[in-house]
């Protein structure tokens, strides 16, 4: 067996061991992932041939508009592999804990390279290959290609996968020996925070759903501009779809040499990628082991704020939450979080800016009243994606450390509460910003106004304490990013729940919501029992907050004073 | 004062630590020993609170560390033998921390004693530097400090010399007599052999779960029916490790 593939044996056999390997509830969490996978591959894949077949329908630049969504997808992925593979290889090659266990061995470096970039490519790349397949086969479904297509796909996958790593890692190569490893990993994070959010932006504020309507062009040369997307012949992404489109062309052109330019291509970036490794692995690797003296300012702004913050709690609630406010606000990859938030939270404002009421046949006064009242469980819902990525992991991200809270004299329900009460007061605030501002551009009426706030600022409890609670019931310890810990099972019945418990209050505040809106609108007066069933139906909508907020946190008070750690 | 009765822990159908029974009186420097997998980390993590005993108690100057585990806490100073923590933390700041879940909540007299201790441990010139830049013996040396800070009753030790030079190895063995001095009492396990025969008055060795001898030198002597003054024939033999003592002699032919 080659030496790369002998150090790659550790990643596999402990793979094959966790797959192997049965946990509590591990069916139905396998089961639960594996519905996600499936139902998420079934939609791709019948969004992407609906799309497709409507493209077909259309004439002229029918085909036209499906080869630049292909070249346009590609030059995404590629785009995508090659700063996650940046960001991957600095961990493989330079922050992994096994490099110990193989540097001081007698490993030549061109052996460690080709495992490390083995690895890297697998990290970086099996998430865009399992989501782009049904993109493939979609296009080859419609376009209904010979069994040619799927041969020559495998072939430009492969490259097209390499070429991308071999780039990154020589990248980092560089990097490395320019700023520290950590330092390094900690930028290129914040720089993929930026660059997602300005994607976003791009794409929101480019309006897309006027592509729907080619109408609203003035001709076609505008429709054309809208859609264009930089493409470049010197991209392998550009030689991927080239290969491609003639079997969405019903000519099937060679792709030889397009195939030919992808292998060559990642052959010659492999061997660069080997020369670098030479020159520049061990003095970067030296470099990635000094320690990074980062002395801190005794006093500054977040410590004050966070100190403010806190001064309701009492003394040992406000020590942790004060250590959880530094502790997130030092680490990259929790802050720079916020900046992906603050981008959520303008576009959300910016969808109701837009809303197009004037044209909808229903009178304006009903349908801004009725897009409000449906703006809190679309707000309940903003607040539930936000929780589940940072309050959700609160319990999980004490990691290893948890010892220190176990055998402290604090009591696990000053614990858990301490985090319920520390992220339930940003959140609060984000609740009201979200549900004031929305319902200003809307221009509801005050008990719209009134009712949204009171009962999204209630709601918000709930959402927390489910959190909390079920990041209790359900922690991951040995998980180090919070991301992780959100994508876990416990992360995805946090949001069924939270999803649950926000319906049912929508749910139970509709009616009475219905009524007093009828009647003032035809300006009637309400009976006895309609009131009395207002009445219960607001006091539903209290009991459950109330349980929302009770039962996860006792259950995940029980579980982790049950836990042996 | 620690007391254990009758503590027992069981994972599944795997008994790890088997009804031991054993009291630490204020002022004792106890030694536990054993083989790897014998269950003395197991114990002491049963003894801090940090897993629940399947049955029997473990008090702290008479607490019970389940039924009144924020009082028993109170008293306990703890030294892991892994020392995980606070990565984004600093030296300072985890001192700070640590203190105030302790209740240490004069704001001066609780800087008085972390600074006293950043000095006692040198550390002072790191007090501002995050964790994530220390060495695995500056670590030692922090989670020492922090298992000081509140001025602990009882002292309960996992490894204490894991990660120290010979320096902070002797700084430790003469805080630990100046604590026992003061009348803390002091369960410390440790592979160490030699630590546990200069250090400690009494010592327990527990092997498959069970403890298998109690008592002070002379007394396990006594007990393994050796004249060797040494500890460890006298442990290997009472483990039934003694073939190990041979190996050496195996390889040298």
């Amino acid at each position: 067996m080659p030496t790369w593939l002998i150090l790659l044996r550790p990643k596999i056999i402990s793979l094959k061991h966790r797959l192997q390997q049965p946990h509590r509830g591990s069916r139905i969490r396998f089961l639960a992932l594996a519905g996600l996978a499936v139902g998420f591959w079934v939609l791709t894949f019948w969004t992407f041939q609906r799309v497709l077949v409507y493209f077909r329908s259309v004439e002229l630049f029918g085909d036209l508009l499906a080869s630049k969504l292909m070249g346009m997808i590609l030059l995404t992925f590629f785009s995508v592999l090659l700063f996650s593979n940046i960001i991957s290889s600095l961990s493989t090659f330079f922050l992994a804990e096994d490099l110990n266990l193989f540097i001081p061995r007698p490993v030549s470096w061109n052996r460690l390279f080709y495992a490390r970039l083995a690895e890297t490519t697998t990290h970086s790349s099996w998430m865009v290959l399992l989501f782009g397949l049904p993109v493939f086969l979609a296009y080859g479904w419609v376009y209904r290609v010979s069994i040619h297509y799927y041969l020559i796909l495998a072939l430009a996958v492969i490259p097209f996968l390499v070429i991308p790593a071999a780039l990154g890692t020589i990248f980092s190569m560089f990097l490395v020996n320019v700023f520290p490893a950590r330092r390094t990993k900690d930028v290129l994070f914040l720089l993929s925070i930026f660059l997602v959010v300005m994607l976003y932006f791009l794409l929101r504020f480019l309006q897309p759903e006027r592509l729907v309507h080619p109408e609203s062009f003035a001709g076609l040369v505008d429709y054309m501009t809208a859609l264009n997307a930089p493409s470049s012949p010197f991209l392998p992404s550009f030689w991927a779809a080239e290969a491609l489109l003639p079997f969405y062309q019903d000519h099937q052109a060679p792709s030889g040499f397009l195939i030919g330019l992808l292998w060559s291509t990642a052959g010659a970036m492999t061997i660069f990628g080997n020369w670098a490794s030479r020159a520049l692995y061990f003095a970067g690797w030296t470099r990635s082991q000094e320690a990074r003296r980062t002395r801190l300012r005794q006093r500054n702004w977040i410590g004050g704020f966070l100190r403010f913050g806190t001064s309701f709690l009492n003394f040992k609630m406000r020590a942790l939450a004060l250590k959880d406010g530094k502790v997130f606000f030092r680490d990259t990859s929790q802050w720079s979080q916020l900046i992906l938030l603050a981008a959520l939270v303008v576009v959300y404002l910016y969808n109701f800016g837009l809303l197009p009421l004037d044209k909808s046949p229903l009178p304006t006064f009903f349908l801004q009243n009725l897009i409000s009242f449906l703006n809190m469980g679309l707000a309940g819902f903003v607040l539930s994606a936000i929780s589940v990525r940072f309050v959700f992991p609160a319990v999980s991200l004490e990691g290893d450390s948890f010892w220190i809270i176990r055998s402290s004299p604090i009591t696990l329900r000053s614990f858990l509460w301490s985090k319920f009460w520390t992220n339930l007061l940003p959140l609060l605030i984000l609740a009201e910003i979200l549900i004031i501002l929305s319902n200003s551009f809307l221009q509801v009426t005050t008990f719209m106004m009134l009712l949204s706030s009171v009962t999204l600022f209630f709601m918000t409890f709930g959402i927390v304490a489910l959190g909390v609670g079920l990041g209790a019931l359900y922690p991951r310890f040995k998980v180090e990013s919070a991301a992780q810990i959100a994508s876990g099972f416990g992360g995805m019945l946090y949001m069924i729940l939270s999803m649950s418990f926000i319906g049912a209050v929508v749910l139970l505040e509709a009616w009475p919501v219905y009524a007093l809106f009828m009647a003032e609108f035809q300006q009637r007066t309400l009976s006895v029992f309609a009131w009395a069933g207002i009445v219960l139906s607001f006091l539903g909508v209290a009991i459950l907050n109330i349980l929302a907020v009770i039962i996860p946190m006792r259950l995940g008070l029980k579980r982790i004073a049950e836990m042996d750690f | 004062m620690i007391e254990l009765w009758q503590l027992s822990k069981k994972f599944g159908n795997f008994h790890a630590v088997k009804e031991v029974t054993l009291q630490v009186p204020p002022g004792e420097i106890f030694g536990f020993l054993g083989p790897n997998g014998a269950g003395k980390t197991t114990t002491i993590r049963m003894l801090v609170g940090l897993i629940k005993p399947t049955s029997g108690r473990a008090l702290l100057c008479g607490k019970d560390i389940i039924q009144e585990p924020e009082e028993a806490k109170s008293l306990l100073g703890y030294i892991p033998d892994r020392p995980f923590l606070y990565e984004k933390l600093t030296g300072l700041e985890f001192l700070e921390f640590i203190a105030e879940l302790h209740g240490l909540d004069s704001g001066r007299l609780r800087q008085k004693r972390v600074e006293e201790l950043l000095d006692f441990f040198d550390l002072k010139e790191w007090d501002r530097e995050l964790i994530e830049s220390y060495s695995h013996g500056m670590r030692q040396r922090l989670i020492l400090a922090a298992a000081l800070v509140h001025y602990p009753k009882v002292l309960i030790v996992d490894e204490p010399m894991i990660g120290l030079d010979p320096k902070g190895g002797r700084l430790v063995k003469r805080l630990f007599s100046e604590l026992a001095k003061s009348g803390v009492a002091i369960f410390m396990s440790t592979h160490i052999l030699e630590i546990a025969e200069v250090m400690c008055q009494r010592i327990a060795i527990i092997n498959e779960g069970r403890v298998i001898a109690l008592g002070t030198m002379p007394e396990l002597r006594e007990k393994a029916q050796t004249a060797d003054e040494r500890l460890e024939p006298l442990f290997l033999k009472l483990t039934g490790q003694e073939e190990m003592g041979r190996l050496g002699e195996d390889f040298r032919g």
